[in-house]
């Protein structure tokens, strides 16, 4: 099964709308062959839509894109062979046991019993369930079924897959094993990861990440890159009157973002000295104030609040 | 590569069905209870040419566990979708139309397989006479009969959208076509409406096709009321058209509608 060369994933002006709703409206992305890249954002910002016109299960209205060099309108069973989904909801018949949903899986690629359960084995060591071969679904805590659906998802070994918020709901043991499990599998054969998540802390793992809201790109880059250019310090302060305090840091700090009592500023400075001075000078407005470094979640509050996210020359 | 797929839906199907004991026993009461409580019943009123009326029934009961058989089957096809594992179907590769044609197969595997059961269990019962038997009609009737059966099961879970509107399925699907058949009586001789409704029900002519295998040349009025022939391009041209229409109309909200429109010839 060879692909055409190139990037993992294309996609030009891809927008779907439902209705009056525009799902996805207008996104632009290349994902390099082997990449891990996160598609981060609210609900309803239309990750899932994006995820699914990518793996061909919805139609585009508008726009092109090509997965593994085949268009997903036009070749969607090219497509398909190449894709691994795991879907934001089981995929598994909890009726049946884990053999019978794997083999069933393995089928519908066209592999034998015995080569399924040769791989399936192998998958299931990494989370540790080599004895729960036979065991029904029903019968699995929510960690490990969502470990039996992630191995379903790459039992054909795609080239490209699709993780739409994978970790959702478990607990963080079981959240770092699968991330091990993904890494290993990147490892092992290059395979091209697209991750939509809410976990932020998750997607600093990534080669890259995109923020999307209301179904276009805020922005793109590099994890790191992103806190970076958010400053070198975030500012928090609690206030029970923030507007007051809002407008006596205006001067020295510019616009705040407000996240419920918290004002919060970028400082693009090193030195904290002048933020020390500027509490003291607020006095009894701001009844705490934090200084820590930027994170990945800063630069998504700043991207949702629909400000630029670069810092103020 | 879809041979395997299609095989591996159809192993799944039984696997569930045999594993489901309760139901497969209730697949095999209910036609006895009809033949034996409204066979009896009837049965002490009515002959014809001296066949029995619970052997003219026979054929009725055998067709009606082949249409709760295959539409309870297709009707799985809804759970499917609520279960997560029709999101197994939709992103294997291969084109969305296989997943209606494998689940009607699996249809017509677990009508099969509930219908030989039934024969068997009729014949040891005495309600089948083995010499009126015409056995290349019989295996005519059984698969065009679960084919159709199938079909319209199809057909139904393309227009059903959860289980809740499983009751109104049963209520307005299963048993009128079932009550309107020729089952329970010739159609013949019904009043004007009622033919014309129990004509316009391709189903008739499966129970028709059966009354031809497994009654012979018996039964005087109680006989089959069509050509074996007629019954047998009516079941065919209504399966062909029900799983076209089902096939389209499954495909909606799939990426692979252009291929769907050039085999159904269907336009949106």
């Amino acid at each position: 099964m060879s692909d055409r060369g190139g990037l993992a994933i294309r996609a030009r002006a891809l927008a779907r709308r439902y209705g009056d709703t525009q799902a996805v409206a207008g996104l632009t992305l290349d994902i390099a062959e082997g990449e891990f890249f996160g598609l981060l954002g609210p609900n309803g910002s239309g990750k899932t839509t994006a995820i699914h016109m990518l793996a061909t299960l919805v139609r585009p209205s508008g726009g092109t894109a090509s997965v593994a060099g085949f268009d997903v309108t036009a070749e969607g069973v090219a497509v398909r062979s190449r894709v691994g989904l795991v879907f934001q909801e089981s995929a598994l018949d909890r009726s049946l046991s884990v053999a019978e949903n794997l083999s069933f899986a393995g089928a519908l690629y066209g592999l034998g019993r015995q080569e399924v359960e040769r791989r399936a084995h192998g998958l299931l060591e990494l989370f540790d369930m080599a004895g729960q071969w036979r065991s029904p679904v029903a019968a699995l805590s929510g960690g490990q079924r969502r470990a039996v659906d992630i191995i379903r998802g790459v039992l054909h070994e795609p080239r490209v897959l699709f993780l739409d918020e994978p970790t959702i709901g478990l607990d963080l043991p079981v959240r770092r094993r699968i991330w091990r499990f993904i890494e290993g599998l990147r490892a092992r054969n290059r395979m091209t990861v697209l991750l939509t998540t809410h976990y932020l802390e998750e997607a600093d793992g990534c080669d890259r990440v995109a923020f999307v809201r209301k179904g276009r790109l805020a922005l793109e880059g590099r994890p790191r890159a992103l806190v970076d250019g958010l400053g070198r310090h975030v500012a928090e302060f609690e206030s029970e009157r923030p507007e007051e305090l809002e407008a006596r840091a205006r001067p020295l700090l510019g616009q705040a973002l407000r996240d419920g009592p918290l004002l919060l500023y970028r400082w693009p400075h090193e030195e904290i000295g002048p933020l020390a001075q500027l509490q003291d000078e607020v006095g009894p407005l701001a009844a705490g104030l934090r200084v820590r470094r930027p994170t990945l979640g800063d630069v998504f509050l700043w991207v949702h609040a629909g400000q630029s996210p670069k810092v103020p020359p | 590569m879809t041979g395997r797929a299609v095989l591996a839906v159809l192993q799944r199907e039984l696997v569930k069905m045999l594993r489901q004991r309760t139901r497969l026993l209730a697949a095999m009461v209910r036609p006895l209870i009809w033949l034996l409580v409204i066979g009896g019943g009837f049965g002490a009123v009515l002959t014809a040419d001296g066949l029995p009326y619970q052997q003219f029934l026979a054929p009725g009961v055998v067709g009606m566990t082949m249409l709760f058989a295959a539409m309870l089957s297709a009707l799985t096809m809804v759970y499917d979708k609520e279960s997560g594992v029709m999101r197994m179907l939709v992103i294997a590769p291969f084109p969305h139309f296989w997943i209606v044609l494998a689940k009607a197969a699996a249809a017509v595997a677990a009508a099969l397989v509930q219908a030989l059961m039934l024969l068997v269990l009729l014949a040891a019962l005495g309600f089948l006479d083995w010499h009126n038997v015409s056995w290349l009609m019989l295996v005519a009737a059984l698969l065009t009969v679960s084919a159709a059966c199938a079909a319209m099961g199809m057909l139904t879970a393309a227009f059903t959208r959860t289980l809740d509107n499983f009751a109104a399925v049963m209520n307005f699907v299963i048993f009128p076509v079932f009550f309107l058949s020729g089952s329970l009586y010739p159609i013949t001789r019904l009043p004007a409406w009622l033919k014309a409704v129990a004509m316009a029900n391709p189903y008739t002519y499966g129970v028709d096709l059966l009354k031809h295998a497994l009654l012979g040349g018996m039964g005087g009025s109680f006989a089959a009321e069509f050509p074996a022939a007629v019954d047998a391009v009516v079941l065919v041209s209504f399966t062909v058209a029900a799983l076209a229409v089902a096939c389209a109309r499954f495909s909606g909200e799939s990426a692979f509608q252009p291929v769907i429109r050039q085999i159904t010839g269907r336009r949106r």
